[in-house]
């Protein structure tokens, strides 16, 4: 039997090494990961900033064979280093793609908040989300050691670009591409294994009465995302294991000339591509979500609609893949289902906009920092949404397919929609998670700098596809030149607020007032976390939540 | 509610406790239903290729993987805890996890029901006194529930002497 103790375990306080190196706590491996998603996301924005630097005026000035340089060299000067320039492209996709933005939401906001949001202690399995953290570190460290590893054309890295086509990702020299293609099994591991525990904590872990239509909209999208997770990166593990094969034990199964076929290399690609991509913006709906009834002063607009919208986004996911290779020769039947099933994918895209619009309709907005992010979030991630329905059209795709429109495309549903979804929930929990407050006038000069900076960036390159400049190039004509000098000055905005960003993280960390109450936003901030003292203790949620604590029925 | 008075049989009382789980069979088989149709999708684009049987290894793997985390995460909580009041004895059997069990009888009429509401592991901790040993009921519910059930309890108790 188990026989009563009555004397309550009592916690020693762990040593630094012990806390954030052994760490099983969901709330500590959250932080983790966000931190490590910021200094790798550093790195991957000075990448770009170093290639609009290079962008900036035509003709090569920094990136030559006789020296990388940081401060331009005249063009007589200097031999274009092509090879540096598509390492560079590649660094900066796949370390986005996989090393930033999903750490971040995914790990970050998804392991810290899911939980409390549900009511749960921890994860169900918290050392699995030990191993999933470090195996995490593991990929990007390799994802940077190959940019540094011999590569291809006698140069360091591999410039094959983040989609890591055959055949040319079978000709690149060197083993950087072999330790770029371990950085994404380990990173797909690492994903995998979160998403198992994360599924298993929402499905089997809720507090009692919390039944699937009553959980909060952020853990709804985190569960979605996992799910997406668990289905789609088994197949980019597949289609990489035989890449690796392909490159280093003479299997044939993208190389053409013993009968292998990249172009279904593309297809698996693609398969994982395009949930890929809702995996990256879905949490952020979620954070939206949670963030516009809070300043709206409203419960959200059609809980069970914006629910379904995001199980339904997620599942038409993974039957649009090959609307990214219409070019490669599908029949016009296989062209046409693309495009259509493409385009349904507007309408629950559109039930989410708008349950957004009209949760604020009527309501009494406040533009507090998260609140001004989720206002660029809804409009950014419209505008990219509706040159996605351009591009959406097999026909049309064919004039803009690799051209700067898909550069701008992509850009303003990921870097300007999911990265405003991380900054609003920086700004929205950062008081819960450290106990202290960011000051108001500085996240607010971070969000117009960035809003201003993010858009002269992205919304002039646009008008650069539709004059018809190609993706993925060092250099270009004149007469591209004055849209990328202008898309090049918003680089140097948005870089400098992510700058001013940093800073104020830094600043709320070690100076921020301090926070005395559990919830510092209002009422209708209404979800598990903000019962918690902020920063929450330890140990949450042992004693499963008093559900008057988080059911609020007129709400839903 | 994770506890359950069964009907009397005769002069015997039967009370089970369990901790909750919010997934239920149904649900299990509904998602791992829908998670092998959707994640056997891609295998269209792949038939008659060899490439179909370099996937089927980590496509199956994965569903095997997100089967036995739930699973186990089920038998981690496979707890079941019978108490059973009769006239002469009182009985508590502790089922799980992972096959374990644990015993434990007594005589009604000296058993002391405590509830105690700090100092335990959890609050309003619910105890058991008698054949001079202490026993933990139903650590995992709620607060709430474990002072009703202490309530319940001595009523029945009560009733029983």
């Amino acid at each position: 039997m188990a026989d009563a103790a009555m004397h309550g375990h009592d916690h020693h306080k762990r040593s630094f090494f012990v806390r954030w190196f052994m760490s099983t706590n969901h709330k500590d491996i959250g932080v983790l990961y966000l931190f490590t998603a910021g200094l790798v996301g550093l790195i991957s924005v000075a990448f770009t900033v170093y290639m609009r630097m290079e962008l900036m005026h035509p003709g090569v000035q920094y990136m030559c064979m006789e020296g990388t340089h940081l401060l331009p060299t005249t063009v007589d000067q200097c031999t274009p280093n092509g090879h540096l320039w598509n390492v560079i492209v590649t660094a900066h996709g796949i370390l986005m793609m996989f090393f930033v933005v999903i750490p971040a939401l995914f790990g970050g906001f998804g392991n810290y908040f899911m939980p409390l949001m549900i009511g749960a202690p921890d994860m169900a399995f918290p050392r699995m989300n030990n191993l999933s953290y470090w195996l995490y570190v593991a990929g990007t460290a390799l994802a940077i050691a190959s940019v540094l590893a011999p590569g291809g054309n006698g140069q360091a890295g591999s410039g094959v670009g983040w989609v890591l086509y055959p055949p040319l990702s079978n000709r690149e020299d060197g083993f950087s591409l072999d330790l770029a293609l371990f950085a994404v099994h380990l990173s797909g591991a690492s994903s995998i294994l979160g998403a198992i525990n994360i599924i298993t904590t929402f499905l089997n872990m809720r507090a009692p009465g919390m039944t699937m239509h009553k959980v909060p909209l952020f853990p709804w999208s985190i569960f979605v995302t996992a799910w997406l997770i668990l289905l789609s990166l088994p197949v980019l593990a597949g289609a990489i294991t035989m890449l690796i094969t392909d490159r280093n034990f003479d299997t044939a199964f993208f190389k053409p000339e013993f009968g292998g076929d990249p172009i279904l290399y593309q297809h698996i690609l693609w398969f994982f591509g395009h949930p890929e991509v809702y995996i990256i913006v879905i949490p952020a709906f979620g954070i939206i979500s949670h963030v516009i009834a809070t300043f709206a002063k409203k419960p959200i607009f059609g809980y069970l609609p914006m629910v379904y919208a995001m199980v339904g986004i997620g599942v038409l996911g993974f039957v649009v893949w090959a609307h990214h290779m219409y070019t490669v020769g599908m029949s016009l039947t296989q062209q046409s289902y693309f495009m259509l099933a493409t385009m349904v994918i507007a309408v629950p895209t559109g039930i989410k906009v708008f349950s957004w619009i009209a949760t604020m309709w009527g309501g009494s907005v406040e533009f507090k920092t998260p609140m001004l992010f989720a206002f660029g979030f809804l409009f950014l991630f419209t505008v990219g949404g509706v040159t996605g329905i351009v591009l959406s059209q097999a026909p049309v795709d064919r004039v803009y397919h690799d051209t700067y429109y898909v550069v701008a495309h992509f850009h303003y549903v990921m870097s300007l929609g999911a990265v405003y979804g991380i900054f609003a929930g920086i700004y929205y929990w950062i008081g819960k998670m450290s106990g202290r407050q960011y000051p108001e006038w500085a996240g607010k000069l971070h969000f117009f700098l960035m809003f201003i900076g993010s858009n002269l960036t992205f919304f002039p390159q646009h008008f650069l596809g539709r004059q018809g400049m190609p993706r993925r190039y060092i250099d270009y004509p004149d007469a591209f030149a004055y849209w990328n000098y202008l898309s090049s000055i918003g680089a140097m905005i948005s870089f400098a607020s992510f700058l001013l960003f940093l800073g104020i993280v830094f600043y709320t960390l070690f100076a921020g007032k301090r926070v005395t109450q559990n919830n510092y936003w209002n009422e209708y901030a209404d979800s598990l976390e903000w019962t918690l003292p902020s920063p929450p203790p330890e140990h949450t949620f042992e004693q499963l939540p008093k559900r008057e604590d988080w059911d609020r029925s007129p709400a839903h | 509610m994770p506890y359950e008075w069964h009907p009397p049989a005769e002069e015997t009382q039967r009370l089970h406790l369990w901790p909750h789980r919010s997934l239920g069979q149904r649900g299990f088989v509904w998602f791992i239903g829908l998670t092998a149709i959707l994640i056997a999708v891609p295998l269209a684009a792949v038939i008659g290729s060899q490439v179909l049987w370099a996937l089927l290894p980590f496509l199956g793997g994965a569903l095997w993987a997100i089967w036995a985390a739930l699973r186990k995460n089920g038998r981690d909580r496979d707890i079941l805890e019978v108490l059973t009041l009769a006239p002469e004895q009182i009985s508590l059997s502790r089922h799980g996890p992972h096959g374990r069990r644990q015993d434990w009888q007594a005589n009604p009429h000296w058993v002391r029901v405590d509830l105690h509401p700090t100092g335990g592991p959890v609050p309003q901790y619910l105890t058991l006194r008698g054949a001079n040993r202490d026993v933990e009921l139903g650590a995992f519910l709620t607060e709430g529930e474990r002072a009703a059930l202490a309530g319940e309890l001595r009523a029945r108790l009560a009733a029983l002497r």
